[in-house]
């Protein structure tokens, strides 16, 4: 079980959290202006890597709070944690 | 009663108390501190069940949780467990095991034929053969097949046991309480950190219980007893014997079952849970697990009488048990010397020892004089339906074959460092041509090996690696260092190394 270090709380079980997805996936300002395959790239193509990955998680059991954080998907290290609305680190391998 | 194995004296059993039991038809009875395995060979119980395909017999292989082939079914009703292997069940009084998958008995068991039948008994043959007539698949086959397939039996009522669960938390967590692992706890411990130390084992002490060694001034099995009572004096110590570490997860989240209502039997009281599982987040965890040893394949090397030579020794000298009256030792190491030496100090005739290289150590060969040593030969055949009567070693250049009668063959085709946790939790691993097993290349993530489950196979080794690694995984988390110094070894002679055998050849 992963232990996540929440900003607000410190660390805690993977239990007490829920994952959000991959995070800085910006919505569109207007939907209606585009076509569908833009439409379908917003809502479903993710990147996947193998690898560091920028992903966002809520604080369920605890403060509630969202968060970001930068995970290696191969070995599950948690690599860094950051807040909503900054930019992921710099040490992210891309 | 009179138990025609067990030796007059020596083991870690108390013999004043006498454990009644039962496995199968039989009333027998074993003493506080053996298991179901060693009271039954102390009884001279050598066959406890029969193979799953061919029903071939099978005895006692091993003397720990790397038992492959003695399972047997513990109790009946509500508390009825199959498959539980025989030398890892603590003795209790009144303890009900009996034979699995044999019929009508252990010694006339009617599926034998198909061990006598397979030569002619093609895979794939079986479903094709029994599907027609329809009527004789539902009354006649099915039935047949039923009873034949399967180990054991499931319970037939609810189970009336509770079951706890709970959490802990600790700055170390050593798996493993053999010398090592005891040298690791107290190393960490002493730092003021929380170190939890569990080891499967009713008992901690690990190689120390089977092998007589001298730690420092003290009989090793005497060492493991203080150093339990002076990590138990450690406040933020917590010991769980009887506990095996199962798995270990992301963070070094680890899970490990306590046996607690199961060392006692079904007449546990009531509130006594029967296991614990233990959640454990550790910030680092030292993996101090040991080595298993490997046997050697050969022809018909499944008969009772037939175990690793480590098997051998722990139950002789941890269970006062003598696994057999005249015993040949097989092996391609020096370690297994050793063994043949106890054995033959314990009053059994050794017959033998079969070397598959052809240059045994110097020390090891000089130690067992007088014992007949055959250098690069092997066995090749054995006999004894129920029980190993006759082998056969021939040299591995070639040429006749000789007879040699034994009732024990003890075999030894080297250690493999038990890094299944290690390599579980993702720890890397390389292979170590010196020992022809794999070992940790390097630490992992929060964990990281010490003592024989690193490689270092050696006592002196042990102690002096655990103890660095359990300071190190104490220092990495805040703590200062504590003072302890492991206990001074007389270092081991040089032993010849591990010839590689994965086949015995000529066999």
């Amino acid at each position: 079980m992963l232990l996540i270090p929440c900003p607000w709380c410190g660390p805690r079980d993977e239990v007490e959290f829920r994952y959000g997805g991959e995070a800085h996936i910006v919505r569109p300002p207007d939907p209606a202006a585009l076509d569908d395959a833009a439409w379908a790239d917003y809502l479903h193509m993710r990147a996947n890597p193998k690898g560091a990955l920028a992903e966002r998680w809520v604080h369920r059991a605890g403060c509630r709070r969202w968060f970001n954080l930068l995970r290696d998907t191969a070995s599950h290290r948690i690599l860094a944690v950051y807040r909503i609305g900054d930019s992921p680190p710099a040490a992210r391998p891309q | 009663m009179i138990q025609p194995y067990r030796l007059a004296s020596g083991g870690r059993i108390d013999r004043s108390r006498v454990l009644p039991f039962q496995f199968g038809d039989g009333e027998y009875e074993g003493h506080p501190g053996d298991t179901l395995a060693s009271a039954l060979l102390a009884n001279g119980v050598r066959l406890v069940g029969r193979s799953f395909k061919y029903h071939r017999p099978r005895g006692f292989f091993a003397a720990g949780p790397e038992e492959p082939s003695a399972l047997v079914q513990l109790e009946a009703a509500a508390f009825a467990e199959p498959n539980r292997l025989a030398p890892d069940i603590p003795l209790y009084n009144g303890l009900r095991a009996s034979r699995q998958h044999a019929w009508p008995s252990l010694n006339f068991d009617l599926g034998a034929f198909a061990d006598r039948a397979a030569p002619f008994l093609p895979a794939g043959f079986y479903y094709k053969t029994f599907i027609r007539p329809a009527a004789a698949w539902r009354w006649l086959w099915e039935p047949a097949l039923r009873h034949m397939a399967g180990l054991g039996r499931a319970p037939d009522e609810p189970d009336p046991s509770r079951y706890d669960h709970a959490h802990a938390h600790c700055e170390v967590l050593v798996v493993g309480g053999g010398p090592a692992g005891l040298a690791a706890a107290l190393a960490a411990g002493q730092s003021g950190a929380r170190v939890i130390l569990a080891d499967g084992d009713v008992e901690f002490g690990g190689t120390l219980l089977r092998r007589y060694e001298r730690i420092g001034d003290q009989d090793g099995a005497a060492w493991a007893v203080s150093m339990v009572a002076e990590l138990a004096a450690l406040p933020e110590v917590r010991l769980l014997p009887n506990t095996t570490v199962l798995g270990g997860y992301d963070g070094n989240y680890a899970v490990a079952a306590e046996r607690i209502g199961d060392l006692i039997g079904p007449n546990a009281p009531p509130e006594l849970p029967r296991h614990r599982l233990w959640h454990i987040r550790a910030r680092r965890i030292v993996v101090a697990t040991g080595t298993i040893e490997r046997p050697l394949v050969f022809t018909d090397n499944d008969r009772p009488g037939i175990m690793l030579a480590g098997a051998a020794e722990t139950y002789l000298n941890r269970y006062g048990v003598a696994a057999g009256r005249r015993a040949v030792l097989f092996t391609n190491n020096d370690d297994a010397y050793g063994v043949a030496l106890a054995l033959a100090d314990a009053g059994v005739a050794v017959a033998a020892i079969v070397d598959l290289r052809a240059e045994p150590g110097e020390a090891a060969s000089a130690a067992v004089e007088g014992i007949s040593l055959y250098p690069a030969h092997a066995v090749v055949a054995t006999a004894g339906r129920h029980s190993l009567r006759r082998i056969w070693v021939r040299s591995l250049a070639g040429g006749a074959r000789r007879p040699i009668d034994c009732d024990l063959l003890a075999v030894s085709g080297g250690w493999n460092p038990a890094i299944h946790l290690f390599a579980q939790a993702q720890g890397p691993l390389r292979y170590d041509h010196g020992i022809a097993a794999f070992v940790p290349a390097a630490a992992g993530d929060g964990i990281e090996c010490a003592g024989s489950a690193n490689g270092a196979f050696s006592l002196a080794e042990c102690l002096v690696e655990g103890a660095a690694t359990g300071a190190s995984a104490a220092i990495s988390c805040g703590f200062a260092a504590g003072t302890w110094e492991p206990p001074s070894v007389e270092p081991q002679g040089p032993e010849a190394p591990v010839a590689p055998v994965w086949l015995v050849p000529g066999a």
